[in-house]
């Protein structure tokens, strides 16, 4: 009952429209590095959100297929710490598009030649999304720790050279409007011929989460279309229950059901700061 | 009072005309030839190309039954951009161009005319229901690429909106997928104003006939693409425009692609 006090009636929700969007918070908030601006308080310690099970992974892509889902995204965490990764791949790629977010830093060869397999195989796309907060070893190790930028960039090569054309993720934590820029040079730099680059703003939550009690209202959203929020077709399933998105995943607010997708469609309640910023940005977790 | 739909044993359909009016001609004297017996566009009648004027002429003059794109929707609410949902700056910078110089170029008539067209519309191909729209059904901006649109997804589409068979446009590419031993459909008609990312000038539009299971056919045309790059260059559109026209691969906008479809293309 204590999560009703967060999102009693002045808060505004979005309507649910469809589940587009499914995503598997697989392992919890364990991960090998710790970020500065983590959305999730994510990191090598007791995981507060616990990895997922295999068969509730297992269990929610069946069940979002049966609901017509069209992407998949796998994240973390790191997700590549999950010892199933590789199966529930192939599973989710038998029935959608799939995306991983990865940091990179613990893909061995052996991964990569992998997933180029399932790629192979599948008629979807499988799109792994590499961290790197900067284009330069010093402002990006700042962020996600001493030798990270490193490991990630030969993640970047290995999967590409194997024809996986990742995709560099960025948190925007400068805001440098030649960002994109920046990193198509990085990446042109190491021989990539298609480029690809997503950049993200830093979401209020986890350990970037500040002491703003600004939140979004009915007024802010008039006149705005609602469905074109995350949450109007997205749903993220973590250990304990269904979320209102992968940003939110784990917190009680954002909670909308136990495990079950079905019964986790319905309107969500925009009541954290992070829903601000997704608001105000257009920001989409989404790869486009 | 039940919607009254028009019957067909052959059609042709095409999308994404990107004020490539010369193009269009080419299809649609190709279409003629083939003896299809109504044409339908699936929308995106602007964008890209240095014609915007050029196009409606085209479509009225031959009896072309028209879809509601997601730019034609912008153009007509004057909406300050197309709605592409691109969040590269550089993506963004060429659609800004695209889309100021399509503003500019579509008459005051042609506006008001896109804001009367459909979002969608049915048809019946012998004893099959059709379905026709931009993007998705559900959205006009919903991208349908062949490697992101999982069967289960387009069963439900085609349940929800009681059809048999989707055609789709808005991505550029085309693709056709048969579903429960043919027994319903999902085609993603492609482009006709802009190759499509394969390394030749051609363009292509989709016959589809009734006989009496359906049969899809891709058709490749060529047109002149030389005068239509010289015209984007004459123009001052981004010679980037112009070198996709007379190479076939695409040089902007490429964010949206997913990796399957992003690999086969040369950027």
């Amino acid at each position: 009952m204590r999560a009703m006090s967060v999102v009693d009636a002045p808060t505004p929700r979005a309507p649910f429209v469809a589940l587009s969007t499914l995503w598997l918070v697989l392992t919890g908030t364990l991960c090998n590095l710790r970020c500065t601006h983590c959305l999730n308080t994510s990191g090598p310690d007791a995981p507060w959100l616990p990895p997922l099970d295999g068969a509730v992974a297992r269990r929610a892509i069946a069940e979002a297929a049966a609901l017509g889902v069209r992407e998949i995204y796998f994240t973390g965490g790191e997700p590549f710490l999950h010892r199933e990764i590789l199966p529930l791949l192939e599973t989710s790629l038998a029935i959608a598009a799939t995306t991983v977010l990865t940091n990179g830093t613990v893909l061995t060869d052996a991964t990569a030649d992998a997933l180029a397999a399932l790629a192979r195989a599948s008629r979807y796309s499988l799109e792994i999304r590499v961290s790197l907060d900067a284009p330069d070893a010093e402002t990006n190790d700042r962020v996600r720790g001493a030798g990270t930028w490193r490991r990630a960039v030969r993640a970047i090569r290995a999967l590409d050279a194997r024809g996986l054309l990742p995709i560099v993720t960025a948190t925007e934590i400068d805001g440098a409007p030649d960002a994109y820029d920046r990193f198509r040079a990085l990446l042109s730099g190491l021989g990539i011929a298609r480029p690809r680059v997503k950049i993200l703003p830093v979401f209020p939550v986890g350990r970037a989460a500040g002491d703003s009690a600004a939140r979004l209202s009915d007024a802010d959203l008039e006149g705005f279309d609602r469905t074109a929020l995350q949450c109007a077709d997205t749903r993220a399933v973590a250990a304990g229950g269904v979320y209102a998105c992968p940003i939110l995943a784990g917190l009680p607010g954002a909670r909308l059901s136990d495990g079950d997708l079905t019964a986790a469609r319905r309107p969500a309640a925009l009541y954290h700061a992070a829903c601000l910023t997704c608001h105000r940005t257009g920001a989409t977790c989404r790869n486009a | 009072m039940p919607e009254r739909v028009s019957e067909y044993r052959r059609i042709a359909v095409l999308g994404g005309v990107y004020a490539n009016a010369e193009a269009l001609a080419a299809v649609l004297a190709d279409a003629r030839r083939r003896n299809a017996e109504a044409v339908f566009c699936l929308g995106d009648l602007g964008g890209f190309g240095p014609d915007p004027a050029g196009v409606l002429p085209l479509l009225r003059a031959h009896d072309v039954r028209v879809v509601r794109g997601n730019y034609d929707d912008a153009i007509a609410t004057g909406a300050t951009d197309c709605n592409c949902g691109y969040t590269d700056p550089r993506d963004n910078h060429y659609a800004r161009l695209s889309y100021a110089y399509t503003v500019a170029h579509t008459p005051a008539a042609d506006r008001a005319w896109l804001a009367t067209l459909p979002a969608q519309r049915r048809v019946q191909l012998g004893s099959h229901r059709i379905l026709m729209c931009h993007g998705s059904p559900r959205r006009i901006n919903e991208f349908l690429w062949e490697s992101t649109t999982p069967d289960g997804l387009l069963r439900r589409l085609l349940a929800d909106y009681s059809a048999d068979v989707l055609l789709c446009t808005h991505t550029g590419l085309k693709w056709h997928r048969a579903l429960d031993d043919g027994i319903a459909h999902a085609v993603n008609v492609g482009a006709v104003g802009r190759p499509e990312n394969d390394g030749t000038p051609r363009v292509w539009y989709a016959l589809l006939g009734a006989e009496p299971d359906v049969r899809v056919q891709f058709v490749p045309v060529t047109y002149d693409h030389e005068s239509v790059a010289r015209a984007i260059e004459a123009e001052g559109l981004p010679r980037e425009f112009a070198e996709t026209l007379r190479s076939g691969w695409w040089t902007t906008c490429l964010e949206n692609l997913p990796a399957k479809e992003r690999a086969r293309g040369r950027f």
